[in-house]
């Protein structure tokens, strides 16, 4: 049988690449967090230099994020009935309480830890140390900083959970319809922080040691990203489940797909390849690429999701940009990120982060090295 | 109320079509309900429709009434008719007609995600209904459609839909798409009344849904609707945006 579609209506894409880079921010925070515990919960110090450079950027993606989900509602004003009207069986509605719990309870972390230093500049006899003094609310004490980063630590895996389940739950898009999504969100959102720390770190010169750490850890997060890939692929192929075989069937015979599945596999395999064979002097291009291959992944699962018809034939073109209304959304985003980490890296003693002091170990005070 | 618009003019004879149309459905819901303005309870009318595929033409008229009825904007439809060309081995192409509509589902995926409750089904006549005072405009519902039925109205920056009229159904008048279709392919009525035509048109034809694997109870009935048809359609698009029009080998099935 053939079937020509001469009558259609097409579909816009109701989802805007502001919703593509709020789930692209938010999975870089809560995985970045993730990766400061190691020095700022657990306590070991031979972390410090790469968990600083994951508290930078937990905490301005966690801040920009939000912001551009915000500007994805068609009625920003109306935010707050969130608030006033949950509705328990929308994950969207859950996700509403766990980010302003999550950014709460992150702020709260980087305060904490940053806190003695806070302190440190609030005594030095300088323009701005009045601020630091305030900042500091009169004490160095931050032993409550791993307590605090536990708590967002859960909030963090409540995004991670809820960001997943929002989209995979939509059963009427067979592409976002997989108890993996949620997985490739954190995998992928992985991927995307150590692509910033490793830019991070070149740009901060925080040496070869740490930019090798930094791409071992990358490699295993780009496997992790490969083997749900492969899963993914596997079941849609196997037909055990009719939602996945119907998800890859719904794309597989378009041109635009087969170029996603070869950029994809290229985007996984290079910076690999890159970060396995010189991980102590790649940390510009593999952290550019996973950058790139984490910001991709979600502008694929939003924007080619949308592409699909759900009853019409052929693709929508919501794959591919329309126009400099989509596109200001994405470059909005990244220039309110790019400014939140330049204000970051200049204000915030980020450098002199030490691992929290419960009163279980005694440290000499490090000197202050005020950037500003 | 419980007709098309052929079917009203062959009760009442020749008068003025719209208004006497108008007149006839008041008080034809008034004898069904007593007060089409309450709509609850089980004793009252739950609205459904049954489309008629041997009657479409694919005329748009009722896209037309639609919009102008609920001055749906320019880039959006809260109905319309697909209309697709298909050859089946060994027999002539033929043209088939697929009116589109909010399908006001028993179990709506739209509702359960909106996040504010700002879309929800009518309690009694089961209309899916959107009070744009409340909505945010997330979206969230638009995805969850399985129909494509939901859109974001850009002149209220609101989630929008069919409603199956329902400033007209409470006033005891038919929907718009009803009153206008020419071919008389979509009648519309009470579910629950076993008389009703549409109950009648149910309980004697061999009635199908769209996407009957989404589970939704769908309450908009096709008559001679092809399975081909039922759900993603696998064919040509009328629609092609670069970089899709590669089919050849494509393994879309059903």
């Amino acid at each position: 049988m053939q079937i020509h579609e001469l009558v259609g209506a097409v579909h816009e894409a109701a989802w805007l690449p502001w919703a593509v880079q709020y789930f692209f921010l938010i999975g870089m925070s809560t995985t970045a967090l993730f990766l400061s515990f190691p020095a700022f919960v657990l306590g070991r110090a031979s972390s410090l230099p790469h968990a600083r450079l994951a508290l930078i950027t937990a905490v301005t993606t966690g801040i920009s994020g939000p912001v551009a989900l915000l500007a994805d509602l068609h009625q920003p004003g109306r935010f707050w009935e969130f608030f006033v009207y949950t509705h328990a069986t929308s994950w969207m509605a859950w996700g509403s309480w766990i980010v302003m719990s999550y950014v709460t309870l992150l702020l709260l972390y980087a305060w904490a830890v940053n806190r003695p230093a806070f302190y440190r500049w609030g005594q030095d006899d300088w323009r701005f140390a009045w601020i630091f003094r305030f900042l500091a609310f009169g004490s160095p004490a931050n032993g409550f900083a791993r307590i605090i980063g536990i708590g967002a630590g859960v909030a963090a895996l409540g995004i991670l959970t809820y960001t997943g389940m929002e989209v995979a739950v939509v059963y009427s898009r067979p592409l976002w319809h997989t108890p993996l999504l949620p997985l490739q969100f954190a995998a992928t959102g992985a991927v995307g922080a150590l692509g910033v720390m490793l830019v991070l770190g070149r740009l901060f010169a925080t040496g070869r040691v740490v930019e090798a750490r930094m791409n071992r850890m990358l490699a295993l997060a780009l496997v992790i990203v490969g083997i749900i890939g492969a899963l993914w692929f596997a079941v849609a192929l196997s037909g055990i489940s009719e939602s996945h075989t119907e998800a890859l069937a719904s794309v597989a015979g378009f041109t635009v797909w087969q170029r996603i599945a070869l950029w994809a596999a290229a985007a996984i395999i290079i910076p690999l390849v890159i970060a396995v064979v010189a991980p102590s002097r790649s940390g510009w291009i593999t952290g550019l690429i996973a950058i790139h291959a984490a910001w991709m992944f979600r502008w694929t699962v939003f924007m080619g999701g949308q592409a699909v018809p759900k009853v019409g034939s052929g693709l929508y073109d919501a794959l591919m940009p329309t126009g400099l209304e989509g596109l200001m959304g994405v470059i909005g985003t990244f220039g309110l990120w790019i400014f939140l980490l330049i204000l970051y890296t200049t204000f915030v003693p980020w450098a002199e982060a030490e691992v929290p002091d419960d009163g279980s170990t005694s440290s000499a005070a490090p000197q202050s090295a005020r950037t500003v | 109320m419980d007709s098309s618009r052929r079917q009203f003019l062959g009760a009442i004879g020749q008068v003025t079509i719209g208004a006497a149309a108008t007149v006839a459905g008041a008080n034809s819901a008034s004898a069904t309900t007593g007060s089409t303005t309450d709509g609850k309870g089980a004793s009252g009318p739950h609205w459904g429709m049954v489309v008629d595929l041997r009657k479409c033409i694919g005329c748009q008229a009722c896209t037309v009434a639609c919009i102008m009825e609920n001055a749906v904007p320019e880039d959006a439809f809260r109905t319309h008719v697909s209309v697709y060309e298909v050859v089946k081995e060994g027999r002539d192409p033929a043209m088939v007609m697929l009116p589109r509509l909010c399908n006001h589902c028993d179990e709506p995926p739209c509702v359960e995600v909106c996040p504010v409750q700002a879309t929800y089904k009518q309690e009694g006549t089961g209309e899916v209904l959107v009070d744009a005072s409340r909505c945010v405009g997330c979206a969230y519902c638009v995805q969850a459609c399985p129909y494509d039925a939901r859109f974001i109205n850009h002149e209220t920056q609101t989630a929008d839909k069919c409603t199956f009229c329902v400033h007209r159904t409470e006033a005891g008048l038919l929907p718009a798409c009803v009153e206008t279709c020419v071919g008389g392919a979509r009648i519309f009525g009470d579910l629950n009344d076993p008389e009703s035509t549409v109950s009648r048109l149910l309980a004697s034809n061999e009635v199908s849904v769209l996407r009957p694997e989404m589970h939704t109870d769908p309450n908009v009935y096709y008559i001679g609707l092809d399975e081909a048809l039922d759900g993603r359609v696998a064919g040509e698009a009328a629609y092609k945006p670069p970089l899709t029009t590669s089919l050849e080998h494509h393994g879309e099935g059903r």
